[in-house]
């Protein structure tokens, strides 16, 4: 597992490179001038070259990017042009609120998708498998700013049962230690404070995590439906063991692979949908980062930002490598 | 004479599917007595698999379901017993092995995982302990190398993957061990290797096996009794001398036929004309009639029953009525 775990780290170089010269260039295409952003529309044209002379912006673009990637390598993710503050000091708590979001809403994705498939398997063909793959089916059509919209409306709005927006009670600001608030809150012990932000996570998270759960739901049914027939199925059944034992040990484990799969690529979808939700409950994470950057055409942050979820991206995929790996004993030790 | 262990009478196993009714198993009677060593024979598709699988309680319903007769096991009507029972009564008093060594272990989870859940899924008792049990069972199936315990399937030769499903289904010492097809998928010496490890453990633990194959040339080993079954009926049934010297049944005369001899230099090798017939679209009267080279008009109207030929020997064909009634006359 270790070597295999090396591995792995080592191929993500090549990947990591490519996705930084791949949001260099996007960023690049970018019509608009950060020139203008920084000086203003009165300013001279010579105020502007001198401007762009400072940035570097003057230079031929590969200069730019290896200019860029060196900086990169050394932790620096460069300056606002707004705010004039060093982003790698400033995206830390970004990044830990929207990981801490998107974590919750994949384990709520898992559990209830999971689940959801396993009980229509279970009974095929029955009111409760019809059942749950409407669920499934009305998961994935639902669009993420309707949900979340919904959600604060009839909770938050009319029920008042959760918070519409933020991570925290304001009245209940702290020193963070790791900024994921939950993790926080368990070290400082504080039941009170870890209630707080339950509170303020679930609706983001299930506004998120419906899609990918839905997704989930109906892949878990195929792929459990298909691992049912297998011979070693039946020798669990032979050997006489619970129903429980052999759906969730033997039919379950096997059927997790493609269920990870399928978990991999929702993931980029499930960033992209970060953006969207922590826009609508004012989440103050990446997503919400760059789009105020985006706003005001600070293009170090947007560009930085980017490269942080495409980094996020590829960091998940390779977590779900690793547990294929984990969880089938044939990969570790057969080509890849 | 023994106890039976297992009696399967008049069953009928039918698979209600959309494109009709599959009569898999259409009244077949089946006796085991302690120890014994019965063979069940048969061309692929006649019902043996279903039939095992049926004693098991394994059919998958739908869209199999069981119309009528019994399955009496030490006792016990399985037909009519629930879920809990059977489960209670699967790998600890009767166990499966089956025809693919290659899938029939999890590929997930290591060797002395599943034979530790094995012993644990009816017996209380540590880990540890069932671990020493599985240890000291593998050593019976002729795995003495260390280590296989931690090793995952894929790491185990067909062959040796057989032989953990053997210690698997004989760890807690079942009075009924179902074999379906156990060596087929391996190659001719490891098959010899499987059955005579079988044959050891059948003297050894008193336990009785039913050895389920479709080549006649594997229960001549080691059988004691052997029954013949066509399109889902028993068409034969005596002992193995019998059987192998006088077939009465021309199913079973054509079987013996089509077993390759070493001694004879033959062209051709002999098969049994026709084909099985359509499952959807059994023959109304004898169902081997459309292949059978001894055909009579009463063949094609009247099923014919399973009747004693001599003692000890009975078989499913018009034939032996004609030859009694011509004995009368002469
Ligand atoms: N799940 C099923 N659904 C429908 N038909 C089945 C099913 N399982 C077996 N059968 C049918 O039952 C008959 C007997 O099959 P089987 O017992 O597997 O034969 P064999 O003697 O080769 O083991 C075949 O015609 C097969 O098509
Ligand atoms: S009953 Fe008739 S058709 Fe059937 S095996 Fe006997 S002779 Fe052949
Ligand atoms: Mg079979």
């Amino acid at each position: 597992m270790l070597a295999y775990t090396a591995r792995r780290l080592l191929m993500l170089i090549p990947v990591l490179l490519g996705m930084s010269l791949i949001v260099f260039a996007v960023v690049h295409a970018i019509p608009g001038d950060p020139a203008k952003t920084i000086a203003g529309d009165k300013a001279t044209p010579e105020q502007l070259q001198e401007i762009r002379k400072n940035l570097g912006l003057d230079q031929p673009v590969y200069i730019q990017y290896f200019k860029y990637l060196q900086a990169l390598l050394q932790g620096d993710l460069g300056t606002s042009l707004v705010n004039k503050t060093k982003i790698s000091e400033e995206i830390g708590p970004f990044l830990a609120a929207t990981a801490e979001l998107s974590f919750v809403a994949i384990a709520i994705a898992l559990f209830f998708g999971i689940n959801l498939g396993i009980l229509s398997t279970w009974r095929q063909n029955s009111w409760l498998d019809y059942g749950s793959m409407f669920i499934a089916l009305i998961g994935v059509s639902i669009p993420i700013f309707w949900l979340g919209l919904m959600e604060q409306w009839l909770f938050a709005q009319e029920l008042g049962w959760f918070p519409s927006n933020g991570r925290l009670d304001p009245r209940m600001e702290y020193e963070p230690i790791t900024y994921f608030y939950i993790i926080d809150a368990l070290l400082f012990g504080d039941m009170a404070m870890l209630g707080d932000v339950l509170k303020h996570i679930l609706l983001p998270a299930i506004a998120l995590g419906t899609i990918p759960m839905a997704i989930i739901a109906r892949m878990t049914r195929s792929s459990m439906l298909e691992v049912m027939r297998s011979d070693y199925v039946r020798t669990a059944r032979a050997k006489g063991i619970s129903e429980f034992l052999v759906i969730y040990k033997h039919t379950l484990k096997n059927a997790m692979i493609p269920i990870l799969t399928v978990v991999g690529l929702q993931l980029g979808l499930l960033l992209g949908g970060a953006v969207l939700t922590e826009t609508i409950f004012s989440w103050p994470g990446v997503g919400r980062y760059i789009y105020d950057a985006i706003n005001s055409r600070d293009y170090p942050v947007i560009q930085s930002g980017i490269l942080v979820l495409a980094f996020i991206f590829v960091m998940i995929n390779l977590i779900v490598d690793l547990l294929y790996a984990w969880i089938d004993p044939r990969i570790q030790y057969g080509k890849e | 004479m023994t106890q039976p262990v297992l009696e399967i009478q008049h069953l009928k196993l039918h698979f209600f599917t959309d494109k009709g009714v599959v009569k898999a198993v259409d009244g077949l009677d089946l006796t085991i007595r302690e120890g014994e060593i019965v063979g069940l024979v048969g061309e692929s598709g006649c019902g043996k698999s279903v039939t095992s699988l049926a004693v098991m309680g394994l059919v998958p319903q739908p869209p199999g379901k069981i119309v009528d007769g019994s399955i009496r096991f030490q006792g016990t009507d399985l037909t009519k017993a629930s879920q809990r029972e059977l489960r209670q009564i699967r790998g600890k008093d009767m166990a499966m092995i089956f025809q693919e060594p290659m899938t029939s272990l999890n590929p997930l989870f290591t060797i002395g995982n599943q034979l530790i859940e094995a012993v644990r899924a009816h017996r209380s008792c540590s880990k540890a302990e069932a671990r020493e049990l599985a240890r000291e069972m593998l050593e019976k199936v002729g795995i003495a190398r260390k280590g296989v315990l931690d090793e995952y399937p894929h790491q185990l030769s067909g062959g040796m993957r057989q032989r953990v499903m053997i210690a698997m289904a004989m760890i807690l010492n079942p009075r009924l061990l179902i074999a379906d097809e156990p060596t087929t998928a391996l190659d001719v010496t490891i098959q010899a290797q499987i059955l005579e490890l079988m044959q050891r453990l059948n003297e050894e633990f008193g336990t009785a096996i039913l050895l389920i194959t479709h080549d006649l040339g594997v229960v001549a080993e080691m059988c004691d009794r052997i029954v013949v079954m066509y399109a889902g009926q028993v068409v034969e049934e005596t002992d193995r001398y019998r059987l192998f010297r006088q077939p009465r049944h021309p199913y079973t005369q054509g079987l013996l036929l089509s077993i390759p001899k070493l001694d004879e230099q033959k062209e051709r090798l002999y098969a049994i004309p026709g084909q099985v017939p359509n499952p959807y679209q059994m023959p109304a009267g004898c169902r081997f009639a459309p292949r059978c080279t001894q055909v009579m008009d009463v063949c094609r109207q009247t099923v014919p029953p399973l009747a004693p030929v001599e003692q000890g020997h009975v078989s499913r064909c018009f034939l032996h009525q004609k030859e009694e009634s011509h004995h009368g006359t002469d």
